[in-house]
């Protein structure tokens, strides 16, 4: 390999199955200068020691598979430059607040519940069939939501927020950023679907507002943001429903 | 909607902590060091001047929010706090403790206002 420098990552290994304790594994790496830390990963897997495992696909911050701790930070390892990291050593694990598989893989199971729990997708009674023509939207009513539509479904923001840690019943930034999305867009009449899962004591009331998803967010997503947006919607609806008489409570 | 009554106390800590950030900075240097700095003969006329405008009711209404709001804010942060510093067991008597401290703080500037 035609490498111009050298660096060491330390490896976070666990095998549940053969019930080991975890432990942190060196290896040496000749890099080049724009490796990022999947390549040496990925050099590793091939040249080093088949037996690590991690999740990849599109090397190019789109698929969201790749996320790690670098150095204790929650990062997309296809867009973390080696050289940034020098002399190194670079410490990787895999994503905090998430039980392992295997290594640097996650069990994502809880991840994907909790984005069903919100419902991310639009809902109307009137489905309009292809033959009737698009549900149209202004500029602006685009504007409303198009930035918490970026989501990748990384995970950094669960890795990076701190209520993760202390309530893991927590629905967490993703989740929520995402049910705020399509309850801020025109087409969606699906809030009251929603709520319960969202405005619950473990929905957006458990946020506390450190904002360190919004930080870690490799998409700008601004799940903090989101999530703020919807504590003003559902405190708005609680007052509405506070003096509304008795009888017309849902 | 909203199943949970956190709406209500989040709603007072928010609209608490946007008063507090607009008029809480000005109040401070104002009261904290304009007026003891300046000059005695000066600062006894300023202080003339704003018992009178205390004296409006506006000014008393919005003094009184500025303080009461301010005192759920703080009551709800660190309700928080304490509860992400590992006191979950106790959150009721956390919640009674915090906001039943913001509700007498609010009652008190309604009553010490109000008798400018
Ligand atoms: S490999 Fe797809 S986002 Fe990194």
């Amino acid at each position: 390999m035609a490498g111009e420098k050298r660096i060491t990552l330390e490896i976070f290994r666990y095998n549940p199955e053969d019930g080991g304790e975890p432990f942190f594994q060196s290896y040496e790496v000749e890099y080049l200068n724009h490796w990022v830390v999947l390549d040496a990963i990925n050099w590793i897997k091939d040249e080093i020691d088949g037996t690590i495992a991690h999740r990849w696909t599109c090397r190019m911050g789109v698929c969201g598979s790749c996320g790690m701790m670098v150095n204790g930070e929650p990062k997309l390892s296809c867009h973390s430059l080696l050289r940034d990291y020098a002399p190194g050593p670079v410490r990787v694990e895999p994503l905090q607040h998430f039980p392992v598989e295997k290594d640097l893989m996650i069990d994502k199971s809880g991840f994907m519940e909790r984005l069903a729990e919100v419902k991310p997708y639009i809902i109307r009674d009137d489905v309009n069939d292809t033959g009737n023509g698009e549900y149209l939207q202004t500029p602006a009513q685009i504007a409303a939501y198009h930035e918490h539509s970026m989501c990748i479904n990384c995970m950094l923001c669960y890795a990076g927020c701190p209520v993760m840690s202390l309530e893991p019943a927590f629905l967490g930034p993703a989740a929520l950023a995402l049910g705020q999305r399509y309850n801020l867009d025109s087409r969606d009449k699906g809030q009251a679907e929603r709520v319960d899962a969202m405005s619950g004591d473990e929905g957006l009331w458990g946020c506390t507002f450190v904002g360190e998803c919004s930080v870690v967010c490799p998409k700008h997503v601004d799940p903090a943001g989101a999530i703020q947006k919807g504590k003003i919607a559902a405190a708005k609806q609680w007052y509405a429903n506070f003096i509304k008489p008795k009888g017309a409570k849902k | 909607m909203s199943r949970s009554n956190e709406a209500f106390w989040w709603s007072l800590f928010a609209a608490g902590g946007v008063l507090g950030a607009l008029f809480i900075p000005v109040l401070v240097l104002l009261t904290g060091f304009w007026l003891p700095t300046a000059d005695p003969v000066e600062a006894a006329e300023h202080y003339t001047h704003l018992v009178e405008l205390l004296g409006r009711w506006p000014v008393k209404i919005l003094l009184i929010a500025v303080i009461g709001l301010s005192c759920f804010m703080c009551a709800h942060r660190i309700r928080h706090t304490l509860m992400d510093l590992g006191l979950r067991g106790h959150a009721r008597a956390i919640s009674l403790a915090c906001y039943g401290a913001a509700i007498l703080g609010a009652l008190a500037s309604v009553l010490l206002v109000a008798r400018i």
